[in-house]
């Protein structure tokens, strides 16, 4: 018989680092820096600090494995730091972690990943992390390498030394691993440092990516989002086993006692519920630690069975609709968009917050990408989700929307085309992965019903621009038209009844007459949608802050760029488009892109 | 060159069209947006007399009225119309393929023409049908011809004559031909026909030129004194012209056979006897309404046993068919008259039945006897076993 032998939890990891994120060379540089970008957001949250983070990541050699490099990845921060004897903790110990099961909307959930990129550097580098943390208890900055103790599942600190470090706190992470860097693309970096500034509007985000120049990505929000704490838990969300070990946290507790306390939306009205349901009254008051395992079956059957309020929304968290749009100009310049923030809901029992927001760019996209599908930009606890976007429920939700109602191309069943960003964020305490990796929500009907429900809200806003497009364009098509065939038209019915070139002259100023006509109607519907359009527009400012420029506009009618240059185009039948004068004026409502090529630090 | 009249109209095609133009051009100087008429050719605007005997057009007009949307169209119209003219007054003939081309080459050698420039043929082609319905003219009578396909004719007993343009006549004795057939070409209406001896006893139409030319090889026009005529599919409007013409000089019971089906009966059947809603203008010359179906008749599928096939609702074009078939019994004039309700049963037993049976289907009933479908007509006709 084989010899039977128990493996530490870190070991389990070394070997199957795939399972979190470490499946290819590409996916190990994404996922060690998601790994240390989300550590070091979650401590500047707890702490009441707006995050200012450093990315650099480079090339630095090749990789001891074959076709790979040797990159460097940095993630410098301004948190507050990790006391020493903390940092083997976090970064070479498996599941230890401040926030595992705490049923917290953080973006660090088990305290796996950043182990995981520690194991990843060690294999394939012989070295473990290189770390510099400082408190504000710290006089001067504790600088070493942490490695995984992998057969202990413990963390080594290694070369530990003090150091002078030009602030009050903060941490700094430097891994040395194989790998290969994607920019661009779906699982691309660049695509990651996006969604996460879009998220994150209160981020300052500068980063160095290969031997690009810097980019310095402002914040556009000073208000640090406070993560809720979590609620009790719903009694309903649990499994015997887990209500049972759920009881012996409570010691010696009379039964009602620890109902009431230990679980939400259970009230004395309830626990006589359960009674009348068939619990045996003497067991209301009995202490728990003298109740059978019998009698806590049977306890936890008839709660299942008593109905009781939906759990609290109070432990989820949003974006809002204010910072998506201000967050979405920094991705560039914003041609138009819609942010919607929906109410959070119950779904499977659990508190969630879908939040959308849509934009079309005016220096992203366009041209061949017309007929590509959208970007989809999927978000789950503020965390970008960027692989497997086949089998994720925010897939399913996008691709189940009909968007040609709200003037996209769509095929059936698949995901809209042109060159806009759709990004779907789903905050919860308890997302569903279908992996360790994180990659894909797992959806219920419910979920994909709440998703599309934000989805269709943020088309119908998103309508309103298009249509006032459509409008344009349809008045740009009866301009080319009236110059292309007027001439045409006239000239051939005066060679057929060969009349003379007075005749010819009148007709060609009766039909201008005629077709401006028709141009004016055109204007009219034109101005209808802009009016509607106006209306959105002041309200997309009022959530930028800009309600000076906003009220500016109003007074002017809201348009008066577009206004002017359709009359003159009118009046003239110039070749000039509204579609560009339209893009001038939504160019001139956003804000411009905040990027600039400066490093700030 | 002659002119070529394919039928009594009082109509100044150049005329016509000149005033239409002059009275645009007056508008304009008005600044008054011009309208024009034409007929609507659809089945909607259809009326069926059964005294008239082929569908005929109702009230209904599509207006054109000049605005930016339609300033193409007009502007096209009038391009087309002068080629059309200039075609007329030098007698020069085309078909629609070669229109399509002679625009593309005016374009081509005119610059300032190029917003009116076709991307494809049917686009040419809806302008042509367009002034011939505004102006209620053929097309054949602003020299615009179709091409020759289909209506091969055999018969030991039917002399033509043509005058050709020169003022010449040309007389073709159909007997002398041997195996090859004498075909209309696209202006039967120019034809004078007669028999050499006698009255022909019947004219036969096959849907499938094939089968038409396995009962010539097989001699049946040297036993029975009839013309036999290929339709080759749907009837073009030389075939449609043609049995017209033989059915009003020669005054011969003329009879069609061809498949049993849906498509057959719509499609050719009914366009070769009242013509067709897009023609809706051009009927009264290009329809025979006295032609009578002879079959493959669900009577005939009962009697032989005939092999059948299925017609399937999973595949599309038979799905359509059917959809055609029901909308035909709901919609169109010609089955809802109670003159053609035998023909309105036959689409009907198709609908419920789901069945369809083609004209080759005969020579199953004695695979031995070459003649038997040669057999199997003469004796319909006999019997009156046709609808």
């Amino acid at each position: 018989m084989a010899k039977i032998t128990s493996s530490s939890t870190a070991e389990y990891f070394a070997k199957n680092l795939q399972q979190v994120g470490f499946s290819s060379p590409f996916k190990a540089v994404l996922t060690t820096l998601k790994e240390a970008v989300d550590n070091s957001l979650d401590a500047c949250e707890d702490a009441g600090i707006s995050p200012k983070l450093f990315v650099s990541i480079k090339k630095v050699g090749s990789g001891s494995s074959k076709n790979t490099d040797l990159v460097e990845i940095v993630v410098d921060d301004n948190g507050p730091g990790l006391e020493a004897d903390d940092l083997p903790k976090v970064f070479g110990e498996y599941l230890a972690s401040s926030k595992f099961g705490r049923g917290r909307c953080s973006r660090g959930q088990q305290g796996i990943g950043i182990s995981a990129a520690t194991t990843w550097a060690q294999l394939t580098n012989a070295a473990g992390v290189k770390v510099t943390s400082k408190t504000t208890r710290m006089k001067k900055a504790v600088q070493g390498t942490v490695d995984v103790d992998i057969k202990g599942n413990k963390g080594l600190f290694k070369n530990k030394t003090s150091v002078d470090w030009d602030r009050d706190h903060g941490l700094r992470v430097e891994f040395r691993i194989d790998g290969r860097i994607q920019l661009n693309g779906d699982g691309g970096i660049l695509t990651y440092l996006e969604g996460t500034t879009l998220v994150n509007p209160h981020l300052s985000l500068s980063y160095e990516l290969l031997e690009d120049p810097p980019v310095v990505v402002e914040s556009v929000s000073d208000e640090i989002p406070h993560v809720p704490p979590s609620t009790l838990p719903h009694p309903h969300t649990m499994k015997l086993g887990e209500f049972m070990t759920h009881a012996a946290l409570f010691g010696k507790m009379p039964l009602n006692n620890f109902l009431k306390k230990g679980f939400s939306r259970i009230s004395d009205a309830v626990i006589k519920d359960m009674v009348k349901k068939g619990m045996p009254k003497d067991l209301v008051s009995k202490p728990l630690t003298a109740i059978s395992e019998a009698n806590f079956k049977k306890i936890y059957q008839i709660l299942q069975e008593v109905e009781l309020m939906a759990p609290t929304t109070r432990s989820v968290l949003t974006v809002g609709e204010e910072g998506l749009s201000k967050s979405i100009q920094r991705l560039g310049e914003v041609d138009f968009f819609s942010v919607v923030t929906r109410r959070p809901k119950i779904c499977d029992f659990k508190p969630v917050v879908v939040e959308v927001a849509i934009a079309r760019f005016l220096n992203r996209g366009g041209g061949e990408e017309k007929e590509s599908p959208v970007q989809l930009l999927r978000f789950a606890n503020r965390v970008p989700l960027q692989f497997d976007k086949g089998a994720c429920a925010i897939t399913r939700s996008v691709e189940s929307v009909n968007w040609r109602s709200y003037g996209l191309n769509q095929q059936k069943s698949s995901l809209p085309t042109g060159p806009y960003v759709f990004a779907v964020s789903v905050t919860s305490p308890f997302i569903k992965f279908k992996n360790a990796s994180k990659e894909t929500i797992d959806g219920s009907d419910e979920l994909v019903e709440e998703i599309r429900r934000a989805l269709m809200q943020a088309g119908q806003k998103l309508s309103r621009h298009i249509r006032a497009e459509s409008k344009a364009a349809d008045l740009e098509r009866k301009l080319q038209h009236i110059e292309k065939f007027g001439p045409i038209l006239v000239e051939g019915l005066v060679r057929i009844v060969n009349a003379s070139k007075a005749r010819e002259q009148r007709a060609e100023e009766g039909l201008q007459k005629l077709l401006g006509r028709d141009t004016d109607t055109a204007e009219e519907a034109l101005k209808e949608a802009e009016e509607k359009l106006k209306v959105l527009k002041a309200k997309e400012k009022e959530l930028l802050g800009d309600e000076d420029a906003a009220s500016a506009e109003d007074e002017e009618s809201g348009f008066p760029a577009m206004k002017k240059s359709t009359k003159k185009v009118a009046k003239k039948a110039t070749k000039k488009t509204t579609k560009k004068v339209a893009a001038k004026t939504t160019k001139k409502a956003a804000s411009p892109s905040k990027k600039s090529p400066a490093r700030k630090k | 060159m002659a002119k070529f009249k394919v039928r009594h109209s009082k109509k100044d095609i150049p005329q016509e069209a000149k005033k239409l133009c002059e009275s645009m051009l007056s508008d304009l100087e008005k600044a008054k947006r011009p309208v024009l008429h034409a007929v609507k050719c659809s089945l909607d605007n259809s009326i069926y007399d059964p005294k008239v005997g082929f569908l005929t057009p109702g009230d209904k007009v599509v207006k054109t009225e000049l605005n930016v949307s339609s300033v193409q169209k007009m502007a096209r119209t009038v391009f087309m119309l002068e080629i059309l003219l200039g075609n007329l007054k030098s007698g020069a003939t085309n078909t629609k393929r070669e229109l399509y081309y002679v625009s593309k080459g005016l374009v081509r050698s005119n610059p300032t023409l190029k917003p009116l420039d076709f991307d494809d043929q049917p686009e040419s082609d809806a302008i042509i049908d367009f002034i011939g319905d505004m102006l209620e003219v053929y097309r054949e009578e602003m020299n615009c011809f179709a091409n020759d396909r289909g209506g091969q004719t055999y018969s030991q007993n039917l002399v033509v004559t043509e005058t050709l343009a020169e003022g010449e006549q040309a007389v073709v004795d159909l007997s002398t031909l041997g195996t090859t057939p004498f075909q209309p070409k696209n202006k039967p209406q120019q034809f004078k026909v007669k028999s050499k001896k006698g009255k022909v006893d019947f004219c036969l139409v096959i849907e499938s030129e094939g089968t038409a030319n396995t009962l010539v090889a097989n001699g049946m026009h040297k036993r029975h004194n009839c013309i036999i005529i290929g339709a080759q599919g749907v009837p073009s409007n030389g075939v449609r012209g043609w049995c017209k013409t033989l059915q009003d000089q020669l005054n011969v019971p003329m009879y069609f056979y061809g498949d049993l089906d849906a498509y057959t009966l719509q499609n050719i059947f009914r366009t070769l006897k009242a013509g067709s809603a897009a023609s809706l203008i051009r009927n009264s010359d290009f329809s025979a309404p006295e032609v009578r179906f002879l079959g493959v008749l669900p009577e005939d599928v009962k009697k032989y046993d005939l092999l059948c096939y299925n017609v399937s609702e999973k595949d599309s074009s038979e799905a359509r068919s059917l959809k055609k078939a029901k909308d035909a019994l709901q919609n169109d004039p010609f089955f809802q008259d109670k003159k053609n309700k035998r023909l309105a049963d036959i689409l009907r037993w198709l609908v419920k039945e789901k069945k369809r049976c083609e004209q080759q289907a005969v020579f199953s009933v004695d695979p031995k006897d070459p003649q038997i479908l040669e057999k199997i007509i003469v004796e319909k006709i006999k019997s009156g076993s046709y609808v």
